[in-house]
């Protein structure tokens, strides 16, 4: 899933500095399960503002509201009684960037803040803890490196075996990293399927350059006429 | 935000309409990949969360007990990731209305906080 983690305080306040009334919007999906932007986190970083502007003698008003899915306009449900009946001057948004964008587009008028760094596509470790795995490259290799990505997890995002870097299976770039072509040869070796790196594949054509748009099978005569 | 004053009002005549088209066909059971993980767990069909959610919160007016509300969390949370791939087949919107529940408990201060 996607994983934010909140912004400095200090960015954040500097981003709401010349508004009077915020809403502050978080997101019930991944930002929620992540703990970076959720119901909870919304409340904990309203409180703090408020502490902020109390001991400051600023005048300000925060609220809060958690959409559960901000990518989705579907999900808004009371979003838009919610800024006109609050007359909001600003809106923060505690989603992904994809989140954000959308509730920027809904109010076009109105200036939206991210709280939070959309920082990864990662898998859980633990609670609060995450690894990247993934950069949506567009063109999964996955496949013939033996489940390891090479474009994420090779500091230079080689495709093509390691380069004269790695020492004793590790990076060259931070030496408590592993080597990610490394650990792709171990990977296939054990599983007999040395084979797959050794053929030749066409060149990655980089797709996260462009916006994309994704129309999933099924739905091409839907939306691609 | 009264959420009773407000929110009820203003879609209670689509809560409504849902809870009274709702056939109990069990048609929309077998479009909830949890459904089917579960081993057809009767709890875990689209109409059954959607009336015991938000049907719950329609009939009792906005007013839940704690206990009332907390299966409603259940339901809106644990029992439904709300993938929106529901299907029903009079067209009730059941992923919106599970939505609309969870909108109630977060106003609550009820929800899940995934630690």
């Amino acid at each position: 899933m996607i994983k934010v983690k909140r912004k400095p305080f200090d960015e954040i306040l500097g981003c709401i500095e010349k508004y009077k009334n915020i809403l502050n919007v978080g997101c019930g999906g991944c930002a929620s399960v992540c703990l970076g932007g959720g119901q909870r986190e919304i409340n904990i970083l309203n409180e703090e503002i408020k502490i902020f502007l109390n001991q400051n003698g600023i005048d300000k008003e925060i609220a809060g509201y958690t959409v559960e899915r901000a990518c989705n306009e579907k999900c808004f449900l009371n979003l838009e009684d919610r800024v006109k009946q609050g007359g909001y001057d600003c809106i923060l948004t505690m989603s992904c960037s994809a989140g954000t964008q959308l509730i920027a587009e809904k109010f076009p008028l109105i200036p939206v803040f991210p709280a939070v760094n959309t920082i990864a596509i990662g898998i859980d470790r633990d609670i609060g803890l995450y690894e990247e795995r993934c950069r949506a490259c567009g063109d999964c290799v996955i496949g013939y490196t033996g489940g390891i990505c090479p474009v994420t997890r090779c500091a230079k995002s080689l495709f093509n075996g390691p380069c004269g870097g790695t020492n004793k299976g590790m990076c060259e770039v931070n030496p408590n990293i592993p080597c990610a072509w490394y650990e792709i040869y171990n990977r296939l070796k054990e599983q007999n399927r040395l084979e797959d790196i050794l053929k030749i594949h066409p060149p990655v054509e980089w797709k996260n350059q462009i916006q994309r748009t994704i129309v999933q099978y099924g739905y091409e005569e839907r939306y691609m006429r | 935000m009264d959420w009773n004053r407000e929110v009820l009002k203003k879609y209670k005549s689509k809560i409504k309409l849902a809870m009274s088209v709702c056939a109990r066909c069990g048609m929309c059971a077998q479009s909830c990949f949890l459904y089917m993980a579960k081993d057809k767990d009767p709890e875990y069909m689209p109409s059954y969360k959607m009336i015991n959610s938000i049907g719950l919160i329609y009939k009792k007016k906005g007013r839940l007990n704690k206990e009332e509300l907390e299966k409603v969390r259940e339901i809106a949370w644990e029992k439904c990731v709300l993938c929106t791939r529901c299907y029903c087949s009079l067209g009730i919107d059941i992923p919106w209305l599970i939505s609309l529940a969870r909108d109630y408990c977060r106003l609550n201060g009820v929800f899940k906080t995934y630690d």
